[in-house]
């Protein structure tokens, strides 16, 4: 039965459909350069796909419950691992909700259509919130729903209250996300929320790896486990009856908690449409205008023409990445990996050669970033080529601009290692700067033309340069290891896989100077 | 004796991409003259202009700019000129001022001699109060006025634009007309291709006009209603490119 025309049914249709096409337009990149537009709704390979991997997941869930159920945990404990659980999947949505926030004020071409229409406002910002949640939950009822399902075959019925679980929460953390956005817009303007937004949504993945790492990089002799196990059981807090663990039990399908979310996500939603539609308007004036800048006073212009085309051109570089903070977010993500790096150098226990392969893999990664910032991505190509300046200038003042940051971000580190240990602290040196050498010069040969907003795409777009990049890495990571190895043990095998490494790294880069593109 | 060389000889010069873009073309634009090119969508103008410019390999065929081989001494002839495509060539994370710098870099102006011009580029083109501004949040008009004034910092004989005027309104389309003649007036040449014929009409002192990559008439506007018995330049242009894609 279809919606009546201008409905809130009708309307959420509209809103899914977008979401749909939207998985389909992520999935299949955006339209290039060359104008190839995206696909515009998943094909059947796709569909087929995620059924594949929702049947799959049907598997896992039974191997894994089938043993839970031989050891017949008691709710009351097993409802704690699935609260912790879901409180860190709705930081994840919160993130996801906030990104979808965004494109909903800044981004989607169709709000004004919509506005214009004789259709209330209200029902447009329910419908659009609704939408947020829908797309915010998805993707965890298709990784979670099958252990509800297979939960529920088990004997649990409960567990089917996963679902509404999931998506009470997706609820609340989109009527979070867009109070947040729209509080943001206020204190902000629309143009530092864009950017806040896309921030934040970037970083937050990253969470995940420094989640992965928090066990290893905590020192384990004995005390955490005991510690823990005495505040579960000692505090009122953290006890098996808190209220801390309800969402555990809203999973598992207890009626009162069960309810007792559904309210307050319906709560949430009523209070969030009735109190702030009209502000959702406002805030789409607003983005309206965002591409507009407030004037500041007016004064003499300052200039600093320098001397040398070189510091002309990596300023010019410097500063385009600098005044880009979501593709800084983007390119810093990497630093993430360091971290672990670091407490392990700070530590004193870090073993020499994993600390030369990390630092080299991680060099060359951040160099093959900027430089497919400032080699493929010149926002300007026909000003640089109609200019009357060797291309060669050009193109060495562009790899340095892509070089000294990764460089001058290990410099400290490396000195210290060579200040502890000289030997390790130079054969880093040479590994990371060959690395980081290999990396622009790959991305100068085979590189192909983009933009900026395409950097989270670029492996999909240019497989080889990435394949070359991503083997070049490995090479000069692989070496940095065996060379320290080698320092440290000696042992003869480690001579000979250090020759073949090296002769490895530098035949991928002649193979990329073979494959170059031609210059115009 | 730099009265004698032209400011742009084109000699047989072709592009094809699949089929001709440009097809055996001759041209000799004079110095000091403001000089249109006219043709319908695809009739290879800015092909043309991209090979003048070095931005494109000619399949074939020569351009000499200011009397400089464009293939033989390519920075040679590019000190000389300066190019502004529809599409601004700008960066939208720079200032104005950082802009022009970068531009005088690339030419390798001084800073003694940039900074002023500079300035009066900023003044003159009325773009002064947004010089503390990012290039990204300038209306189209804006962005235009910015690329011409990158265009003519390093003082270029010859200025080549394409459709300079698409999209401006007509304060600042008048701004760039009166700033095209001016720099006529002073002896500078200018070349530039345009849909507005009556642009061509009320600037051009001579006119080409170009169809399928071919050089189908050329001469004064009363030339050309001379040569084809036409009333304005709409009807001696429609007469001319009868027949050719839209």
């Amino acid at each position: 039965m279809s919606a009546t025309p201008g409905s809130i049914r009708w309307l959420l249709g509209h809103e899914l459909r977008l979401a749909w096409y939207g998985a389909a337009a992520s999935g299949a990149g955006k339209e290039g350069k060359g104008g190839k537009p995206g696909r515009r709704r998943p094909g059947m390979l796709g569909i087929a796909l995620g059924v594949a991997g929702y049947a799959a997941l049907h598997l896992v869930a039974f191997a894994l419950l089938r043993k839970l159920d031989e050891g017949a945990v008691p709710d009351t404990l097993l409802a704690m691992p699935l609260a912790i659980l879901l409180a860190v999947c709705a930081t994840f949505m919160l993130s996801s909700a906030l990104k979808a926030c965004v494109v909903a004020l800044f981004e989607r071409g169709d709000l004004d259509l919509l506005l214009s229409s004789p259709l209330p406002s209200r029902s447009i910002f329910a419908v659009r919130l609704l939408g947020i949640a829908t797309t915010t939950a998805l993707p965890y009822w298709f990784l979670a729903g099958p252990f509800a399902n297979m939960g529920a075959a088990f004997g649990h019925p409960g567990w089917l209250g996963l679902y509404v679980a999931v998506g009470a929460c997706a609820m609340l953390m989109a009527c979070a996300g867009m109070l947040l956005t729209l509080a943001l817009v206020r204190l902000l303007g629309a143009r530092r929320t864009r950017v806040v937004a896309q921030v934040v949504g970037a970083i937050a993945g990253a969470l995940i790896f420094l989640l992965s790492q928090a066990f290893n990089l905590t020192r384990h002799d004995g005390d955490v486990m005991p510690m823990l196990q005495a505040l579960l059981s000692g505090s009122r807090w953290f006890g098996p009856d808190s209220v801390l663990w309800l969402p555990g039990r809203v999973i598992l399908g207890a009626p009162g908690p069960l309810l007792g979310a559904l309210l307050l996500a319906a709560l949430a939603f009523a209070l969030t449409v009735g109190r702030t539609h009209r502000f959702f308007v406002h805030g789409l004036q607003q983005a309206a205008g965002s591409a507009r800048v407030r004037m500041r006073p007016a004064g003499a212009p300052r200039f600093r023409f320098r001397a040398s085309l070189f510091d002309t051109v990596v300023i010019k570089e410097w500063r385009l990445i600098a005044r880009d903070p979501h593709l800084i977010a983007q390119v810093l993500l990497q630093l993430v990996y360091l971290v672990p790096l670091f407490v392990l150098i700070l530590r004193g226990d870090a073993a020499g050669p994993a600390l030369a392969a990390g630092l080299t893999l991680l060099c060359s990664s951040l160099t093959g970033s900027l430089g497919w910032i400032v080699l493929s991505a010149e926002d300007a190509p026909d000003l640089l080529l109609s200019a009357p300046v060797p291309r060669r200038t050009l193109q060495l003042a562009k790899l340095a601009a892509a070089a000294m940051p990764p460089l001058l971000l290990v410099a400290l580190p490396l000195l210290w290692l060579t200040v502890r240990a000289p030997v390790t602290g130079l054969l880093v040196a040479f590994t990371v700067t060959a690395a980081v050498l290999s990396a622009g010069l790959i991305v100068l040969w085979v590189g192909r033309p983009g933009l900026r907003s395409d950097f989270k795409a670029r492996g999909k777009e240019n497989f080889l340069c990435n394949m070359l990049e991503l083997a070049s890495s490995l090479c000069w990571g692989g070496l940095g290891w065996l060379l320290v190895a080698l320092a440290t043990q000696g042992d003869a095998w480690l001579w000979q896989a250090s020759a073949g490494t090296l002769a490895a790294g530098l035949g991928i880069l002649l193979l990329a100077r073979l494959l170059r593109r031609r210059p115009m | 004796m730099t009265g004698d060389i032209p400011a742009l000889r084109l000699t047989g010069l072709s592009k094809s991409f699949g089929r001709p873009a440009v097809n055996g073309l001759d041209l000799v634009v004079r110095r000091g003259e403001l000089y249109a090119l006219l043709g319908p969508n695809g009739a290879g103008k800015t092909t043309t202009l991209r090979m003048v410019t070095g931005l494109l390999a000619p399949d074939a065929g020569h351009v000499e700019v200011l009397g400089v081989d464009l293939a033989r001494d390519p920075a040679g002839a590019k000190r000389g000129m300066a190019y502004l495509p529809d599409d601004p060539l700008l960066y939208g994370k720079l200032k104005p001022t950082e802009y022009l710098e970068f531009v005088a870099g690339l030419w390798g102006i001084r800073a003694h001699d940039a900074e002023p011009r500079a300035r009066h580029l900023l003044d003159w083109l009325d773009l002064t109060k947004h010089a503390h501004e990012l290039t990204e949040g300038f209306s189209r008009g804006m962005k235009q006025k910015l690329a011409l004034a990158g265009a003519l910092i390093h003082e270029p004989e010859l200025l080549i634009l394409d459709e300079p005027l698409t999209g401006l309104d007509a304060a600042a389309a008048r701004q760039v007309k009166d700033l095209l003649l001016s720099h006529v007036e002073r002896g500078g040449t200018v070349i530039l291709t345009t849909h507005i014929l009556e642009v061509a009409e009320r600037l051009a002192q001579r006119i080409g006009i170009i169809r399928q990559g071919r050089l189908i008439a050329e001469g004064t506007l009363a030339e050309l209603r001379e040569r084809t018995r036409g009333g304005s330049l709409e009807d001696v242009f429609l007469h001319l490119t009868e027949g050719s894609a839209g």
